[in-house]
């Protein structure tokens, strides 16, 4: 397949909860290897727009394609081995260790009864060195932090083997440190799996920063969708328009890294 | 250790009770020979099957729900059972079907139809786990409130024998009863155990076992509708016996250290299988020459068991 074609196309899609829908009309195309950050005010239909490409949620119209293919003529197993998908991190009583919990992402490549083999043993332990797990592979998951548990639930995705990763907020419980250090695993699981990568997230700033695209909603739809550079340049009135608030413009004299800052009602 | 000691119970136990047995005499006396392979192995295989059942289905059900109170009983397949039952004997329905007492087909209908309720509540509101949990409450508390208008209504005497189903026991097993007893659970049983590794993905989560391939739908099904099937085979002849199904998993969680569902579902059968002999065996000798219902022996357990796990603070497979 050609590298400029799209992995993963989504067209007219349009789905909620009940009779409501959340997310409306929604188009827009990522090719291999690009890295999308979806942002957005709350309740907008970020997490519902995700869910709906993870195959989570019906969709009331519209379809998602994989490599010209609808998602829904996949199997559940197919499915798996194409997208994988780091939740939030609000559950965590989860009673197993952190090396079992990640060979649970190889479900997907396992016969029915779940036998292990060496491809899965060598994937877990490669995905846990990724995440910088292996000294915590015996420890309950339940029993780690917050930042811990995140890189679990992201080794567990990394062993799924899939080229297209789901991100729910994966940084929202943690704090500036171990986003940072989030963020220099999923550069280097990127780099080693030609990894696709479409996140949420509420952090303009990781948003510009992180990733290579972005995809705003407004009232559940699509608002901008486009490069980094190209929403840069409508910065920061583009942002205003969509969260409803002011924001300034910081440049840092050393590097030229440019941040936001939210300051009171527009 | 968990084979060593359900081979051990399931040889010793039939020589034990209000009279012991020996091999010499069973060979020698025809009464004890009778006394031994109609009514004494019969009831251990009973025991054995109805407390591996109850602990498999409630391991099942501990990880479907994602309860640690979840048992058998909490879809309402118990109180469905009871109702059956319990308008049988109400009704003074007698006799037997194909080797089961009327009263035992009526706990197994009720049982299935219960089951077939909760499905259909749950499934009127959105299909979820919860809706299932909600309705399983509902057709319980039914079930409960209809049982005791038929205590109501009933003479004394059908009323201590409803009260007597009710607290579950082995008295009742006969070799008729065992030989239906059998191919169910042993059907159900080989179901579930291929199914049980998935339950491991749905401990993460139903959304998170989806992306990863599980088909939840389906498999939440295939696994109510034979729980449903082994616990009616189970309450049908042994009544409602409590909290085997509920601490069984839980010590087997305790023992092996691990929350992989396939090697607990090994251990669940293997020790729910022998507490519950144990137990009976226990009921059957401390009031001799009376014998206690085993229903009694699991619920006095029950109790320091919940007590102990409350307070042993490094448990951490559920609590």
């Amino acid at each position: 397949m050609n590298n400029q074609s799209p992995v993963l196309r989504v067209d007219r899609l349009t789905a909620g909860y009940g009779d409501r829908p959340v997310v409306r009309d929604i188009c827009f195309s990522i090719t291999a290897r690009q890295r999308w950050a979806i942002i957005g005010r709350n309740g907008t239909g970020k997490s519902t727009l995700v869910k709906c490409i993870a195959s989570l949620l019906p969709l009331s119209d519209g379809t998602v394609t994989v490599d010209s293919r609808p998602l829904s003529s996949f199997s559940a197993r197919e499915r798996a081995r194409l997208i994988s998908y780091v939740p939030q991190a609000t559950e965590r009583s989860i009673p197993f260790t952190v090396y079992d919990y990640v060979m649970l992402g190889r479900h997907t490549w396992q016969p029915f009864l779940g036998t292990v083999s060496r491809e899965d043993r060598d994937a877990v332990e490669r995905a846990l060195e990724l995440t910088d797990l292996s000294r915590l592979t015996s420890r309950t998951v339940a029993t780690l932090s917050g930042g811990e548990a995140q890189r679990v639930f992201l080794a567990g995705a990394v062993a799924q083997h899939a080229p297209i990763m789901l991100l729910d907020e994966p940084t929202v419980f943690l704090d500036p440190a171990h986003e940072a250090q989030f963020y220099t695993i999923l550069d280097r699981i990127h780099d080693e799996y030609n990894l696709t990568v479409v996140a949420v997230t509420h952090d303009v700033n990781a948003a510009l920063n992180r990733y290579t695209h972005v995809l705003a909603l407004k009232d559940g739809m699509v608002f901008f969708e486009g490069r980094v550079s190209a929403f840069m340049k409508k910065t920061p009135g583009v942002l205003e328009d969509i969260y409803g608030i002011r924001f300034r413009r910081y440049e840092a004299a050393e590097d030229g890294l440019t941040v936001f800052g939210a300051w009171g009602c527009a | 250790m968990f084979i060593a000691l359900a081979l051990f119970s399931l040889l010793v136990t039939p020589f034990l009770g209000v009279q012991t047995l020996s091999p010499l005499g069973i060979a020698s006396d025809e009464q004890l020979w009778y006394i031994f392979f109609h009514i004494r192995v019969p009831r251990t295989l009973a025991g054995f099957i109805a407390g591996a059942g109850l602990a498999l289905c409630g391991l099942v059900y501990q990880a479907l729900f994602r309860n640690p109170l979840a048992s058998p009983f909490t879809l309402g397949v118990s109180g469905g059972a009871s109702l059956g039952a319990g308008a049988c004997i109400a009704f003074g329905v007698g006799g037997s079907l194909a080797g089961l007492s009327v009263t035992s087909v009526g706990a197994f209908a009720g049982a299935l139809g219960a089951m077939g309720l909760v499905y259909l509540f749950a499934q009127l509101r959105s299909g979820t786990t919860t809706s299932l949990l909600l309705a399983g409450v509902i057709v319980g508390t039914l079930s409960s409130s209809a049982i005791m208008f038929l205590h109501y209504l009933s003479p004394m005497r059908h009323s201590y024998m409803m009260m007597r189903w009710l607290m579950g026991g082995l008295a009742a097993v006969t070799v008729p009863s065992l030989l239906v007893m059998i191919p169910v659970s042993a059907l159900a049983a080989v179901v579930l155990m291929l199914w049980v590794p998935k339950l491991d993905q749905f401990m993460t989560g139903e959304d998170i076992a989806r992306t990863r391939g599980v088909q939840t739908v389906f498999t939440r099904n295939i696994l109510l509708l034979t729980t449903a099937l082994l616990i009616g085979a189970i309450v049908a002849v042994c009544g409602p016996i409590a909290f085997v199904g509920i601490m069984a998993p839980h010590a087997c969680r305790l023992l092996l250290g691990t929350s992989r569902h396939a090697p607990l579902a090994l251990a669940s059968i293997l020790l729910g299988g022998t507490f519950l002999i144990v137990s009976d065996t226990i009921g059957r000798i401390i009031a001799a020459p009376s014998e206690l219902p085993v229903g009694i022996i699991t619920s006095i357990c029950g109790g320091p068991f919940f007590l102990y796990i409350l307070f042993r603070r490094s448990y951490r497979g559920y609590f």
